[in-house]
């Protein structure tokens, strides 16, 4: 059996020289992406990015909302009960504190995940808890996007 | 594909931004609204000289700024050319042997003072497995290619950002309505934010997924998740400095959150405050945060994360 976590690369693999052969596929993909940022620029200068209302810290809009990639972290922490825990752990902060300690742990995953792959197996398992992940942040998104 | 064809198409392409180019630009003309700086400007325009003299007329002087640099560089590229052939057909006229092509010169007098040869060499050849070819491999790259975006529309923006609470929202107007492209440099900066974000998560994601995070390669992911918070914090601090409404009571709501750690929530607070509330010295705090500290983390974060590729290559796939 080959040894997959190496970091050698076998012949099986038909190495090609990093330039110009890989670095040139990379060269295309951020010239495309160049392009779309043109589109992007001609675009704003018809549709502005604008702004609202300047700041104002005596007068509290209704609705606040952060950006849309923190929304889901804004409605979770909406939506919690005020106490957890029958009534000992204020809400509010045990959600941000579990996020960041998550997040702690999620920099932290290779230390405790680390079990080599010997199928496919683990890949799909992880594949289907990336994707439940995703589903339940993109619900909260929307969710606190509509409400 | 024929070399000529490849050109032919490079042509049409160039044809079609040069286009689209002076469509925006005349567009540009045309949506300009004076404002009140035009009229306290202090530099008066000089007016046009109806009848040039001769030197004047060669240099463009009655022109605009960019017509005597644009002469010279076209004429002057011509005359080079031209010397540059004349001494060509010399030499070769002279030495009776082939003429060494200039680009063989350079390289060689090059190689010569620094030796680079050898190591460049070794280090752009450097195999890598045809796998790392396919595209969700990219994902990585193109976060990187945005974050090179936002840097460069970000410094143009920074020449025209004021930091301050009575003119940060003017200044952002300004930037929209007057600097000359500025709402394109604008979009492009909010939006390849946006994209920024969306492809860190894809990248790791993959990552993720395909396992990739394993021994030996724990470092490059502890970087790389240091990398994504660092891009989010990009986009929290940057999303203060329009000083409008959403931006001010968004960031008084996000600190506020960062207050309600238990112990340390309090010193967190007033350190990303500047103070207990959100103030001008906020603004300015996030300002130095987006534009110097967490460009200066985020590079060499980048750069570790890169050198760490490098040496322990691509995991390869089951």
């Amino acid at each position: 059996m080959k040894d997959r976590s190496s970091h050698e690369i076998l012949p099986d693999d038909k190495p090609v020289p990093f330039f110009p052969d890989h670095a040139m596929t990379e060269v295309w993909v951020a010239l495309g992406f160049l392009g779309l940022a043109i589109v992007v620029g001609v675009l704003g200068m018809f549709k502005h990015i604008g702004l609202g209302d300047p700041a104002n810290p005596l007068d509290t809009p209704l609705h606040v909302k952060p950006e849309w990639y923190f929304l889901f972290l804004y409605q979770l922490l909406k939506v919690v009960p005020d106490y957890v825990f029958f009534g000992q752990i204020e809400g509010r902060v045990f959600i941000t504190v579990a996020v960041i300690v998550g997040l702690i742990a999620w920099m932290f995953l290779p230390f405790f995940d680390k079990k080599d792959d010997t199928s496919k197996r683990p890949s799909w398992i992880r594949a289907a808890l990336s994707a439940l992940a995703l589903i339940i942040i993109i619900a909260l998104t929307i969710w606190g996007e509509v409400s | 594909m024929q070399l000529a064809r490849k050109f032919l198409y490079g042509g049409i392409v160039i044809l079609l931004m040069a286009g689209a180019l002076l469509l925006a630009t005349s567009l540009h003309a045309s949506a300009y609204q004076p404002g009140v700086l035009d009229e306290l400007s202090s530099v008066e325009v000089p007016p046009a000289k109806l009848e040039p003299c001769l030197h004047c007329h060669i240099q463009g002087e009655h022109t605009n700024l960019w017509t005597p640099t644009s002469r010279w560089l076209v004429f002057g590229t011509l005359g080079l050319v031209f010397l540059f052939g004349f001494y060509q057909s010399a030499s070769i006229w002279t030495q009776r042997k082939p003429f060494k092509p200039l680009t063989t010169r350079v390289a060689d007098w090059v190689e010569e003072r620094f030796q680079i040869a050898k190591p460049l060499n070794e280090i752009l050849k450097k195999p890598v497995p045809s796998f790392a070819r396919w595209w969700w491999y990219c994902l990585g790259g193109i976060t990187f290619f945005l974050f090179v975006i936002q840097g460069t529309t970000g410094i143009l923006l920074a020449f025209y950002y004021k930091p301050t609470a009575a003119e940060a929202y003017a200044s952002i107007q300004f930037i929209e309505n007057q600097v000359y492209f500025g709402a394109a440099i604008r979009a492009i900066h909010h939006w390849s934010a946006n994209g920024m974000i969306v492809m860190a998560v894809a990248h790791m994601i993959r990552v993720y997924i395909m396992g990739a995070y394993k021994a030996p390669r724990e470092l490059n992911w502890v970087s790389g998740v240091i990398l994504f918070v660092l891009t989010l914090a990009f986009g929290f601090t940057g999303y203060l400095l329009p000083w409008d409404q959403r931006a001010f009571w968004a960031s008084t709501v996000g600190t506020d959150i960062a207050g309600a750690v238990p112990a340390v929530g309090n010193l967190v607070l007033i350190l990303l405050r500047d103070g207990w509330g959100v103030t001008e010295a906020t603004l300015g705090r996030f300002f130095g945060l987006h534009v110097l500290v967490i460009p200066i983390a985020t590079v060499v974060f980048m750069l570790l994360h890169f050198m760490m590729v490098r040496r322990l290559g691509v995991k390869r796939p089951l």
